[in-house]
């Protein structure tokens, strides 16, 4: 047996562990396996809506992935994304709020382009922390994801507040500043072609590009870049403020694709299930955008789940974390299956 | 003055109330972290002795089963943690942080399995303040600091515990050297593998116990991501404190001071969101972690897997 | 019956044999030096003594009985002791620490310091190593922390001390002082094997040798019945072939100058006042024992470090303020001592690794995209003119051997247009055949009028490239002196060892530091 072929082997073990884990869960909960399977199944690819449901879920995890894997790859250690993401809809609520007579052809890349610029402020602070004082980058980027939480919940109750709304929430947002829905009767708009087009972009950038490949080589190895002229501190500067500006477009979607107003809670989540898609995808674009569909596809049979069979959509959590862990588990745990291949190391 | 003496009385005395799990879970990550293992999973440790201490008091009526059960869930979760990091080497930010989500959603599953979605919280016993004898009848001093849980009492016990075993004992010199160069210290007979687990075994014990401080004295009901970031602050209170316990303590008082603010000026009644109070100790800990800046002698080895490499 | 016996030990890694039927023999009360280049198999075979490697053919016998070491702590247990290289030592703690490290001492876990002092300051007083034992290893030089390490054997009672290239880190009178210590060793009954690749070393120490060349053993012998000259052949196997230098015409200040550079570190002072001009066409050697400042030197020259004071000047222009990027296209070009770390990124093909320097190059980019097809062509182009052995240009240079990396990193620093070289320490660790290919390309560069900074703590090495040669000591110039046949080498000794040139010209030489 070739060596890809005993890898892609020990990643179907792991996919079969957590196919039974999950079902020993769900008996867990006392309902019927099988129906609970079925739910799970016919909540993806059960009818149109369903699958575009599952892509209207992998449009923000795909933005918010690509931010964290650019992030990765520079060496930055980006956990931020949901705070990035939530400042990317404020400002996009803002933008759309305070200049409501905008033309769509203008108040769209409007609102996309403050997106990207608060989002990426709100990367760029960590980013410039740790680079230039060595202050933990994964500890900021979590403290900002609450300040920026935080900031939502000010901001529905005062500067973005709905006056006509007892709850704290946005006023419905002009028309103009609406993604357009590409299939009737389901929720998918214009957003994935923006996710996809940006994960064709990032790719090109961290490959193709003198900026990305320095990018990457500051990623890993600073220390050489330093000696051969390269300048890390402009490097991770640059990929953090792509990084939290992918995020932000992520929020934009989701404030001007779905909802069409800025609540507190629009996220379930989507910047921390961002770095299990970044991991599952290996920080690579492509990668990425399947990795995406796989975990969208997971939450939207999750939820379909609870309301077929009543089980918790929380299993959804605890198989991702658990899938995480055999993965990165998984060359010690299938030793005897992966090793004979390994070369061995040098002397 | 009296007033004023009173009120910044109030205030310590919820300081460090608000510092103890921040102290206890940041002294088992500092164990962990001098000998060489980081540990970002520590939100998780916590949310699992919340759990399991909070499920346990509650169908016992007893604290003392509940902070054990406490104890034995967080070190079930840093076990898998020292497994993942010792035996299989893997990057220990990643699977850290997997940990949190694994343990936020098993946590809220179990917790639903258990109580249904129903609209009464269940609540538990907790555990109150009692004065030491002697020791709070000290001026100034003896009402702040020891009349108060037993948890608190236990935290300064901690600190002073740590404090020995790492500056005055061979373990903290073995700890010291397994976490600086695992191969030296391999080299000289020190069993760098054991000694890393048993890190991890008292980061679990700790953190569990950090965790059953929240729900068993402090809230007394458990909900869903009740630890809602604790576990990292306790990781920002262990690098301004660079790992010295006494350091870990004041880290931890001074965001412990933080949240104290944010409750005592949400009750004022102050017409602002309550988000603006609630955000405090977060940035206090931007704040805090801003003063970490200079030589802080990370040990040599943290978060690299060792490996007794044989050719 | 001699104390230690390998048989016919065989090892291989990736095919390659490492050490082929190879044997040594040591006796007790005997100091045997284990005689060979870099890559010959020294300290392959030592490992496996010491139970690092495991032998794939072969016996180990100690004390006439035939044994297997699966970890160094087995070795230990039969009293085999150690030295590497790299030292095993915790700079966080003190020498007693780490000298008492993982035994268990009465009053376990509290042990009694005190005591214990005194056991380490007997063994200090009685082999003549001096040391201070609440000390911390952070702030020992490196000759102390190798007396550390070697009271630490004998605090296990060591009866054989393996030491790894020992003298490499000390200064000529400091070496003095080892052998001494060694001598007394040999009385008290202990043996010693000196893993080596000096042969002045080997006859001055050593009762017999063993060379080993190309993962064989060549010869045991006595070093009383052997020459120098008979030594090196069996070490290399050929003639070494001369080095052949032009001289050169100075003119002040036209080449790479520093000027009065001085750098504190953490408090502690790194370069004082260093100042040295080198002509173009100059080869300026830079001698002295590692650790004395000469890391700094070079990334100061370069750029990496900012220097408190000083000015670094290239073709009379001041580089101070310039960035590296910019004093690399200014045509000043960096050799560093650690190719993993400073020069290359493991992971990444011989095509990256030649990006990272023409990543910002017109010449590389086309419409804002990495030019492949350049990139490449480049890349195979340096591949043919320096020999470099591998599979392709996209394979990962971690593939490479050392002598190879070194290669593509000279391809990619000293092209046509470099004005002056910063090399430091560019042989160490590479075996004959990569280290002479190394020193005649800086030859080359060397007729094409480039200022050559070389660094390095082999003085064979300065000695036989440079015209000129500075003695560093403390990071501070002890003296500069032209590279005459009838140099005086002892003089540059003294002055590794601290002395400067105008006290040791004054008076008479002291006696050894």
């Amino acid at each position: 047996m070739g060596h890809k072929v005993r890898s892609a082997v020990s990643f179907l073990l792991v996919a079969l562990i957590s196919v039974a884990l999950a079902m020993l869960l769900i008996s867990l909960t006392g309902s019927e396996v099988g129906r609970a399977f079925a739910g799970f199944f016919r909540g993806i690819v059960g009818s149109s809506y369903s699958i575009a449901e599952v892509f209207v879920k992998a449009t923000p995890l795909t933005l918010a992935g690509l931010g964290v894997a650019v992030a990765f790859r520079s060496g930055f250690i980006n956990i931020g994304t949901e705070g990035q993401l939530y400042m990317g809809a404020i400002a996009a609520t803002a933008i759309a709020m305070y200049l409501p007579n905008l033309p769509a052809l203008l108040m769209i890349p409007a609102c996309m382009l403050g997106a990207f610029l608060l989002g990426g402020l709100w990367a760029l602070i960590p980013g410039l922390l740790k680079s230039r004082f060595g202050i933990s980058d994964v500890l900021n980027t979590i403290m900002f994801n609450y300040i920026a939480i935080a900031i939502v919940g000010i901001l529905v109750q005062t500067a973005l507040k709905d006056p006509n709304n007892y709850f704290p929430q946005s006023p419905p947002l002009p028309a103009a500043s609406a993604l357009a829905v590409i299939i009737k009767s389901t929720r998918l708009h214009s957003g994935i072609f923006i996710a996809l087009a940006a994960a064709a972009l990032v790719y090109l950038f961290i490959f193709k590009t003198p900026a990305g490949f320095r990018m990457r080589a500051v990623g890993l190895n600073p220390r050489a870049c330093k000696c051969v002229g390269i300048s890390a501190l402009s490097c991770v500067l640059i990929s953090s403020l792509i990084s939290g500006g992918l995020a932000g477009v992520a929020g934009f979607c989701e404030v001007m694709g779905l909802h069409h107003k800025l609540l507190p809670g629009i996220s379930p989540s989507y910047g921390y299930l961002a770095i299990i898609v970044t991991l599952l995808g290996k920080n690579n674009p492509l990668g990425v955008v399947l990795a995406a569909i796989g975990i969208a596809a997971l939450q939207v049979g999750s939820l379909a789940m609870q309301r077929a069979a009543s089980v918790p959509s929380a299993i959804a959590e605890i198989i991702m974390g658990v899938v995480v862990i055999l993965i990165l588990a998984r060359q010690t745990l299938f030793k005897g299956l992966l090793q004979p291949a390994r070369k061995e190391e040098k002397a | 003055m009296s007033g004023f003496i009173a009120i910044l009385s109030t205030f310590l005395i919820a300081s460090i109330r608000m510092a103890t799990p921040l102290t206890l879970a940041g002294l088992g990550e500092a164990y962990s972290e001098r000998a060489g293992i980081l540990n970002l999973g520590v939100e998780a440790i916590m949310l699992t002795g919340s759990f399991t201490g909070f499920m346990v008091t509650f169908w016992t009526n007893n604290l003392l089963l509940g902070v054990l059960a406490a104890m034995a869930g967080g070190v079930a979760v840093s076990m898998i943690h020292a497994v993942m990091s010792i035996k299989c080497g893997v990057d220990q930010t990643i699977v850290g942080l997997a940990l949190n989500f694994f343990a936020l959603g098993l946590t809220s599953f179990l917790f639903l399995k258990a109580f249904g979605q129903g609209t009464i919280l269940p609540t538990c016993v907790t555990a109150a303040a009692f004065p030491l004898p002697l020791l709070s009848k000290i001026p100034l001093i003896g009402p702040i600091l020891f009349n108060q849980n037993i948890f608190v009492y236990l935290m300064f016990l901690a600190v002073v515990g740590f404090s020995i075993v790492f500056y005055k004992t061979d373990w903290g010199v073995n700890l010291t050297a397994v976490g600086e160069h695992p191969r030296a210290a391999d080299t000289a007979g020190i069993n760098v593998f054991r000694t890393r687990y048993i890190a991890c075994l008292i980061n679990g014990l700790f953190g569990g116990m950090a965790g059953a401080y929240i729900t068993i004295c402090q809230l007394g009901f458990f909900q869903e991501d009740v630890t809602s970031g604790k576990g990292y602050m306790a990781l920002v209170a262990v690098i301004l404190g660079r790992r010295n316990p006494l350091g870990v303590l004041a880290a931890a008082l001074i965001i412990g001071f933080a949240e104290a603010l944010q409750f005592n000026l949400q009750t004022i009644g102050i017409p602002i969101p309550s988000q603006a109070f609630s955000m405090i100790p977060y940035v206090s800990a931007v704040i805090v972690l801003l003063f970490s800046i200079g030589k802080s002698a990370d040990p040599a080895a943290l978060g690299i897997p060792y490996e007794r490499s044989k050719r | 019956m001699p104390l230690l016996e390998m048989r016919n030990i065989d090892k291989v890694f990736f095919g390659q044999y490492a050490n082929r039927d190879v044997d040594l023999a040591v006796e007790s009360g005997e100091i045997h030096a284990l005689l060979g280049e870099n890559g010959a198999g020294k300290t392959t075979l030592m490992n496996i003594l010491y139970g690092i490697y495991t032998r794939d053919g072969g016996q180990v016998l100690w004390q006439g009985r035939p044994v297997e070491f699966a970890s160094p702590r087995d070795a230990i247990a039969c009293r085999i002791g150690m030295v590497h290289q790299h030292f095993m030592l915790v700079p966080t703690l003190t020498v007693s620490q780490n000298i008492t490290l993982g035994l268990k001492s009465p009053g376990y876990p509290f042990s009694k310091r005190k005591a214990l002092n005194e056991g380490i300051m007997d063994i200090s007083r009685r082999y003549g190593l001096k040391i201070d034992p609440e000390a911390y290893v952070s702030r020992l030089s490196v000759g102390e922390q190798q007396r550390v390490e070697i009271i630490k054997l004998l605090y296990r009672n060591t009866e054989l001390l393996i030491l790894d290239e020992p003298t490499a880190v000390l200064t000529p009178q400091e070496t003095q002082n080892l052998f001494a210590v060694l001598r007394r060793l040999k009385d008290n009954g202990c043996s010693v094997i000196l893993i080596t690749h000096r042969i002045p070393e080997v006859m001055e120490i050593a009762d017999r040798v063993t060379v080993l060349r190309d993962a064989r053993k060549i010869i045991t012998a006595p070093t009383g019945g052997l020459t120098e000259k008979q030594l090196s052949e069996y070490m290399i196997g050929r003639e070494l072939r001369p080095v052949r230098r032009e001289g050169v015409a100075r003119t002040e200040g036209s080449g790479l100058t520093l000027s009065d550079l001085c750098l504190k570190v953490n408090g502690v002072e790194k370069l004082d006042r260093v100042s040295l001009d080198i002509a173009p066409g100059e080869i300026l050697g830079l001698a002295g024992v590692d650790g004395n400042g000469q890391k700094e030197l070079a990334e100061a020259a370069m750029g990496i470090r900012k220097p408190d004071s000083g000015r670094v000047l290239l073709a009379g222009e001041d580089l101070s303020a310039w960035a590296v990027d910019r004093r690399i296209k200014g045509g000043l070009a960096y050799i560093s001592d650690d190719r993993h770390h400073d020069s290359l990124v493991m992971p990444m093909s011989l095509m990256e690794n030649l990006l990272l320097k023409y990543s910002a190059y017109q010449r590389f980019v086309k419409n804002g995209f990495i030019n492949m097809k350049v990139l490449r062509r480049t890349t195979e182009q340096a591949i043919r003119d320096y020999e470099i052995k591998t599979l392709s240009a996209e394979s990962p240079v971690s593939y490479l051997s050392g002598g190879n990396q070194q290669k593509l990193i000279l391809a990619r620093e000293l092209t046509e247009d470099r004005r002056a070289i910063v090399a430091l320490q560019p042989t160490r660790g590479l075996d004959i055949g990569a280290s002479e290919f190394v020193q005649n390309q800086l030859l080359a560069c060397k007729r094409r009028n480039c200022a050559i900074l070389l660094i390095s703590a082999d003085l064979e090495e300065v000695l036989s490239l440079s015209d000129r040669i500075a003695v560093i000591h403390d990071g501070a110039i002890m003296g500069v002196k032209d590279n005459t046949p009838d140099i005086d080498v002892a003089e540059l000794g003294l002055m590794m060892a601290g002395r400067r040139l105008e006290e040791l010209k004054g008076g008479e030489a002291g006696h050894g530091a």
